[in-house]
């Protein structure tokens, strides 16, 4: 564990109670990231990936042990602590896209920054410079409805992009997608990656799994197997 | 504090305009979620408008008796039907008046102006030719009478101090009576029947209304004390009508006269009046408690209407928070905290009652309108306070309404709402 290294989990261990039963979603985690990072966590479901996705990406805290995000300690922060690391320190892409349908796409992409208190003339600005970046300069008004599934997950990686975070977050994001466009997406992070930003995929699938630098496999709630490539 | 100010700001501005999409995006709900609060606040403020036009009717009526006299009578008005309390006083007479004037012209310090006696009934009955009025007011004064009573004559002139010394059979109509009877003439110096006597119209009254709804000043004929006597004999009700200088001093004004009736009626220090003082302020304080009686009960009533209203856009947020679970779990995924989600619920909901409201205070304004032009007689008002009021009540409905959904959906756990299918 050196000093540049932007994830340190210790003993991360995740119980859920599910009537007299406990289930260990996550037992003993210990894993870091560094900055850079362009890794996929992979495992059937019920591996616990989807749990350890939650708690990256400080949508759910751990039932026990340590989680440094950059710095800071994140495993017993509050709602709101969590949700400014979530706007300052994470951009997720989902499986699902997320984007709200009534609004354009400059708007979704801005969405972040709203809560992160940027006043109205350089969220316009920086949302601009965000779709440029994944080639959709010419799309800024139009709405999710008018695009193209390909389309749709290069805005949301607009959003994730918009705020500079730490981390990029992506559960499945190729998951609603055909293979044509799976690929041009997954070539989007791969140029992210050599842009120098930390990124982190969940996926089922061994070819998107191949894009990536590392590949750490989950079963039960334990790390199978953590390789680099 | 000024960059947590600066989001707080752009996070209200989102959560409005949010609201206005979701609002315009779901038109025919928040139409229906709004018309309960509609009808809510038309029904609130026209309530309010029939109070306080009870309220301007009341002062109209009040007005008619004068703020400036005041009523020597045998039984107070503060304790009407109790009659049995009155019922074995002295009768007063009409003698008492000018003894009081005579008391009030010797004193430069008197608070009085002036003593006016008036015999009275009800149960008169005027006729001319075959047209026949039964419960006519008939009264008997003197020639000072108009300084202690409202009302202008549209014709003629009242009597003089020589007719009203000299009893002549002279009398003032008011209006309704000059109409009824002589509906297509003029009813100046014409001979009218009271009784077995024959009275001659000298004047009449402008129309003035009627006094709470229940007496009309309308229905009176005014004649001189001397001819009433003749023609109803001396054993009717007496007043004293007495008139006050400053109408801001009614209270020590009330006292002295008090004090002058007593000395008259020769009353021992700790004996019990026989006698009651009246002012108009006695039939506030009687009917005072009635008008809010009809105000709480039609607040009351009323207020239900908005609360059925209030449950239903309650409803219906409940429902935008669980179709919108995703877009709430996105929104914390992205940086929302609990309170701009709460913010952006309660924005929405208070935005469905204001233009609920707005709507529904337009509609009463309209309604008002309407029952002005159409019944000018019947007592609406509205007024700047009612607006506030409603406006307030509409932005309270909405927090009270929204509050529990609102803080539904800023518990939502952010995993679980974005995996919400």
């Amino acid at each position: 564990m050196t000093n540049n290294s932007i994830i340190i989990m210790q003993s991360l261990c995740k119980f859920y109670e599910m009537g007299d039963q406990v289930v260990r979603a996550l037992d003993s985690i210990d894993l870091d990231f560094k900055l850079n990072d362009y890794a996929a966590i992979m495992g059937p479901s019920g591996s616990g990936k989807s749990t350890l996705m939650n708690i990256i990406g400080c949508l759910d805290t751990p039932t026990s042990g340590t989680y440094e995000l950059n710095g800071q300690q994140v495993a017993d922060m509050d709602d709101d602590e969590l949700a400014r690391i979530r706007n300052r320190e994470i951009g997720f892409v989902f499986q699902t896209f997320n984007l709200l349908p009534r609004l354009n796409c400059l708007r979704n992409v801005e969405l972040p920054l709203i809560y992160a208190g940027v006043s109205p003339e350089e969220r316009e600005m920086r949302a601009v410079e965000a779709l440029k970046q994944v080639g959709l300069g010419d799309r800024i008004t139009h709405k999710p409805a008018e695009l193209s599934g390909g389309q749709i997950q290069r805005v949301a990686i607009a959003r994730a992009l918009i705020n500079k975070p730490s981390i990029i977050l992506a559960d499945e994001p190729t998951g609603n997608l055909d293979t044509a466009t799976s690929i041009e997406i997954m070539k989007i992070f791969s140029d992210l990656s050599k842009a120098g930003n930390t990124i982190i995929l969940i996926t089922h699938e061994e070819d998107i799994a191949r894009y990536t630098r590392r590949i750490i496999r989950l079963r039960d709630g334990k790390i199978e197997s953590d390789s680099r490539q | 504090m000024r960059p947590a100010r600066r989001q707080f700001r752009y996070e209200s501005t989102e959560s409005l305009k949010m609201a206005l999409f979701q609002i315009r995006a779901n038109k025919t709900r928040s139409f229906l979620t709004a018309l309960g609060v509609i009808i809510g606040i038309v029904a609130i403020t026209m309530m309010g408008t029939a109070i306080n036009g009870i309220d301007r009717g009341f002062d109209k009526s009040l007005a008619m008796l004068g703020y400036d006299v005041i009523y020597v009578q045998k039984s107070s008005w503060s304790t009407m039907g109790k009659w049995w309390l009155f019922r074995n006083r002295p009768d007063l007479k009409v003698e008492y008046a000018d003894q009081l004037n005579r008391i009030i012209t010797d004193d430069p310090h008197s608070e009085l102006q002036i003593a006016v006696p008036q015999m009275s009934t009800y149960q008169a009955t005027a006729s001319y030719k075959d047209k026949t009025l039964e419960q006519v007011f008939s009264l008997g004064t003197t020639h000072d009478y108009l300084q202690t009573a409202s009302g202008a004559l549209s014709a003629g002139r009242f009597f003089t101090l020589t007719e009203s010394a000299g009893s002549d059979m002279v009398g003032v109509v008011g209006d309704d009576i000059a109409s009824a009877l002589f509906p297509n003439e003029s009813a100046l110096d014409k001979l009218i029947q009271l009784k077995n006597q024959k009275v001659r119209i000298i004047g009449t009254f402008r129309k003035q209304g009627k006094f709470l709804g229940l007496f009309s000043f309308d229905n009176q004929i005014i004649m001189p004390l001397g001819a009433f006597e003749k023609i109803y004999g001396k054993n009717q009700f007496t007043t004293i009508r007495v008139k006050i200088k400053d109408q801001s001093r009614i209270e020590p004004a009330k006292e002295e006269l008090l004090g002058l009736m007593r000395r008259i009626r020769r009353l021992e220090a700790g004996q019990e009046e026989n006698f009651s003082i009246n002012e108009q302020k006695a039939f506030k304080s009687q009917l005072d408690p009635i008008k809010n009686g009809i105000a709480i009960a039609g607040i009351f009533i009323t207020g239900l209407s908005l609360f059925v209203g209030a449950i239903g856009i309650m409803n219906i947020t409940f429902v935008s928070v669980k179709e919108r679970t995703r877009e709430i779990g996105l929104r914390k995924a992205l940086g929302a905290r609990r309170r701009t989600i709460l913010l952006q619920f309660l924005i929405e909901s208070v935005m469905i009652c204001l233009i609920g409201g707005v709507t529904g205070l337009g509609i009463a304004l309209l309604i008002t309108f309407a029952i002005q032009i159409i019944v000018p007689d019947f007592p609406v008002q509205f007024s700047p306070d009612l607006v506030l009021a409603s406006i307030l009540v509409s932005v309270i409905t909405g927090v009270i309404s929204g509050l529990a959904p609102a803080v539904t959906a800023s518990k939502l756990d952010p995993a679980d709402s974005l995996r919400y299918e």
